[in-house]
């Protein structure tokens, strides 16, 4: 195979052959690509799942069946009902709620502020760029759970202040791709054409440099979101997440696998919605990159 | 690029590798056993190791591998033997004890053991500036209680003396049944002058004293390593009196919270003895391997604590309401499964010959009613509960179990928070909480360990709760010699314990842990004392100590109080 990218064509050539946006573009090849548009579905049925939860199952989330106990799969519990008798599909589902609320809030808060410092840094350079990357070097350095940490125990424990510690965790690396990425796309000539043109900075940056560096960005935040679905579960283990009776994915796995040898179904549901999840976020990645920087 | 052959090779040669490693890797409980070293799960990190300042049974484990009191439990939990002390007379009126010290007793750093190192480590216990939530255990002794209130600044006057080097002589406030057991505790253990004033005033807390390289004992190990979250290892004190006796080079502590986590480690041969097991894993040993698995009633008690210092739990309808509608028994068998007992009162059934007649009940229309009359009628207005535990998984199974109790039966809204072991304990201490988990191990077999607990001026009490007629009853069974008189006025107490209910019982533990074969003179017994000084470690196969191990099962019928040799 030849490197990808090898043929690639010049930059808004295909815009000018049809006559279509790119963004229209980007979408007529997405929808070709079979693995990304499987993504795309999956995630749309969960999150239409978790939405409905209340109107798909009878049980509640927390009401518990001490009686019950643990019980494999069966006609009543198709997942089968954890160690207090709560019933698995339920709690899964309502855990989807927070896992994709979390996952995605917290990704788009690392994307927002990620991108924007990490472009302006790369784009801007000189002192400006040291300055704003040593401020990422220093917030590196932090150890990250300590930070959150912090975080809570000053403004308590809330759901909201969850997704938003993540996220402004979560931006550093994403920063750091940017600017790299920017560094590159600076030197384009398009670049010194809109230069030339005599756009303002912000335009060139807005316009020009962040779409260009969209693929790989996108890219990253697909892995980034699986990464913080399983962050929540760590912080709420330490209790400052989510609270019991509430669930989520990462707490279900995290509770499955205390007793995975006695009750293996209380670790293989949760897991498998998290695995296929990812998978789908990553088919769906790949796929926007590639749609994306066919421009 | 990789062809299929390389490829072939790689994973052949990857193979060999890892089967190699399964071959030759000797696990810790092989190496341990083979060497001398006890690798032992101990719970948590531990807040401090100085026993004057700790009240855990974390630390307490760890002071009984690194001091020694005057007296000490012989291995299978039913009799007191000397320990730094060779002998003692006792007086008529049973009030003066006379304790004669050994000559050949050394500190780890070769001073020797005198009677002042006594007098001094009480006296240090006793300070008021020192703060030890344990110094009422020393109240016994004449004078001692005013001395630590404040009330007289003479040391000279409480009745602890040392005529000369080897002689301790102890005057009690009233004759004391239990005193003897007393001494076992660790708030009795003597602690070396020299080494606690080179960092700090002897009532200074969490000085560097108890560091690796200052620390100085008495006991049959003396401290080498602490590495905070990874290990604290212990290693024989060859300056002991008895060591002899001693066995064991080295105890490898390592604070696992997680009992998952431990029980894989016992699986994979890293440790030789659990702290706890998983409750789902029970069933499991019953089958497999039995000979490790250790379950045995336990003198202790689980329960909440309530702050009454702070609305809503300061009503004692709520408290009331709130220890009626928990169902005990479905707590035991569905959640905990270990056999343990349903506790309606706070000592734990059959005390050396004492059952609490006073005990709650589990009574859903009774505990609306008493939530209705305290003003939340169907649980409206009720402000909502936070319920505090120190991170552990069966902890939070119980809470969250008792939490939906509340709600389903009070309609009372809990949130739970679980806190790190010091964080826990701090809380606790600063009455920082409305709703704690906590466990009380008794600390001699006498209900009195229970209920003295709970008086105004007991440093463990962090409820806030204070009765005058209870703090009465206790101290006048204090005074009281004769058994069925102070089992009487113990009810008494107890009955009002229950009734304004500063702590809601839950259940009777039972020990847990898993022991492996190759450890010997561990013997299970109610007090869950397992004195380092006589474990030993022999290679075996795993079927032929089941039986040797597994021997000797006690009730609490076998133990009795005070009898010492």
């Amino acid at each position: 195979m030849a490197e990808p990218g090898a043929n690639r064509t010049p930059v808004n050539a295909g815009a000018m052959r049809i006559s279509t946006s790119p963004r229209q573009d980007a979408w007529r090849r997405l929808k070709k690509n079979k693995a990304a548009m499987f993504g795309l579905a999956v995630l749309a049925v969960l999150a239409v799942l978790s939405l409905l939860a209340p109107w798909i199952t009878p049980y509640s989330y927390s009401a518990q069946d001490l009686e019950l106990g643990p019980s494999p799969p069966s006609p009543e519990h198709w997942l089968g009902s954890d160690l207090f008798g709560r019933d698995l599909l339920t709690r899964m589902l309502y855990g989807s709620r927070i896992s994709l609320a979390v996952g995605f809030i917290a990704t788009a808060v690392a994307l927002f502020i990620g991108v924007s410092w990490g472009a302006t840094a790369g784009y801007l350079g000189g002192r400006v760029d040291t300055i704003m990357m040593r401020i990422v070097d220093v917030l590196y350095a932090l150890p990250f759970t300590i930070f959150i940490i912090l975080l809570m125990v000053v403004f308590g424990s809330n759901i909201i202040l969850l997704f938003l510690a993540i996220g402004a965790v979560e931006w550093l690396t994403m920063a750091r791709i940017v600017r790299g990425q920017v560094l590159h796309v600076k030197q384009k000539d398009f670049v010194e054409a809109a230069v030339s043109l005599g756009l303002s900075r912000f335009q060139i940056i807005r316009k020009h440099v962040i779409p260009n560096i969209m693929g790989t960005v996108i890219v990253y935040a697909t892995l980034t979101v699986p990464n913080v679905i399983l962050l929540e579960s760590f912080l709420s283990f330490l209790g400052l997440g989510i609270q019991p009776p509430q669930s989520s994915w990462g707490l279900l796995i995290s509770y499955g696998v205390e007793t995975m040898e006695e009750y293996p179904w209380l670790l293989i549901f949760p897991a498998t919605v998290l695995s296929v999840t990812l998978f789908s976020l990553n088919f769906l990645g790949d796929g926007l990159r590639d749609a994306l920087s066919e421009r | 690029m990789i062809t299929g052959n390389a490829l072939k090779a790689v994973l052949s040669a990857a193979f060999l590798f890892i089967a190699s490693c399964g071959f030759n890797y000797e696990t810790n409980v092989e190496s341990g056993t083979r060497q001398g070293i006890l690798h032992i799960g101990n719970g948590d990190e531990p807040r401090e190791l100085d026993p004057h300042v700790v009240t855990g049974r974390i630390e307490s484990d760890l002071c009984l591998a690194l001091l020694e009191g005057l007296v000490g439990w012989h291995p299978e939990g039913k009799r007191l033997i000397p320990a730094a002390a060779k002998s003692w007379e006792q007086s008529e009126d049973a009030r003066t004890y006379r304790f004669h010290l050994r000559e050949d007793a050394k500190w780890s750093n070769g001073d020797p053991v005198t009677a002042a190192d006594f007098v001094y480590s009480w006296r240090r216990a006793l300070l008021p500036a020192l703060g030890n939530n344990y110094a009422y255990m020393l109240y016994y002794i004449r004078n001692a209680e005013r001395f630590h209130q404040g009330e007289i600044t003479d040391f000279s006057q409480v009745g602890i003396t040392a005529p000369d080097d080897l002689t301790l002589v102890v005057e009690l406030e009233n004759p004391t049944p239990f005193f003897l057991q007393l001494l076992t505790h660790m708030s009795y253990y003597p602690v070396h002058q020299a080494t606690v004033e080179a960092f700090g005033a002897a009532d200074e807390r969490g000085t560097r004293w108890t560091r690796p390289g200052n620390h100085v004992g008495n006991g049959p190990f003396k401290l080498k390593e602490w590495v905070l979250n990874r290990s604290i290892v212990v290693e024989k004190n060859e300056h002991y009196w008895d060591a002899g006796t001693v066995k064991l080079n080295q105890i490898v502590f390592y604070p696992i919270q997680n009992a998952t986590t431990e029980e894989r480690m016992f699986r994979a041969g890293q440790l030789h003895i659990t702290n706890n097991m998983p409750v789902d894993k029970i069933a499991h040993y019953r089958q497999e391997r039995p000979g490790a698995l250790k379950i045995f009633p336990f003198f202790s008690t689980y329960y909440y604590l309530f702050n009454t210092t702070a609305t809503p739990l300061d009503q004692v309808k709520v408290r009331q309401a709130l220890t009626m509608s928990i169902d005990r028994q479905q707590i035991v068998d569905k959640i905990t499964k270990a056999g343990e007992i349903p506790a309606f009162s706070y000592t734990p059934p059959d005390t050396n010959g004492y059952t609490a007649t006073a005990q709650v009940r589990y009574d859903l229309e009774r505990a609306r009613a008493l939530l209705a009359e305290a003003g939340y009628p169907d649980g409206t207005g009720f402000p909502g509960l936070e319920l505090m535990y120190n991170t552990s998984e069966g902890h939070r199974r119980i809470a969250i179990a008792i939490q939906q109790m509340w709600k389903t039966n009070l309609n009372i809204d809990v949130t739970l928070t679980n806190q790190d072991w010091k964080v826990y304990l701090d809380k606790r201490d600063g009455k920082d909480y409305q709703v704690a988990r906590a466990g009380w191990i008794g600390d001699y077999l006498d209900p009195n360990t229970f209920l003295d607990m709970y008086t105004t001026s007991s440093g463990n009490n962090d409820t806030g709760w204070s009765h005058r007629r209870y703090d009465a009853l206790i101290a006048r069974a204090g005074a009281t010699t004769d058994q069925d008189r102070r089992f009487a006025l113990f009810q008494d107490a107890e009955s009002i314990l229950m009734t304004e209910l500063p702590i809601m019982p839950i259940y009777t533990y039972v020990s847990k842990s898993l022991v492996s074969p190759d450890v010997r003179g561990w013997r299970p017994n109610i007090l869950d004392i397992h004195p380092f000084k006589y474990i030993s470690l022999v290679p075996s196969a795993d079927e032929l100590s089941a039986d040797d191990l597994s021997a000797d099962d006690l009730s609490a019928d076998d133990l009795s109080a005070d009898d010492a040799d």
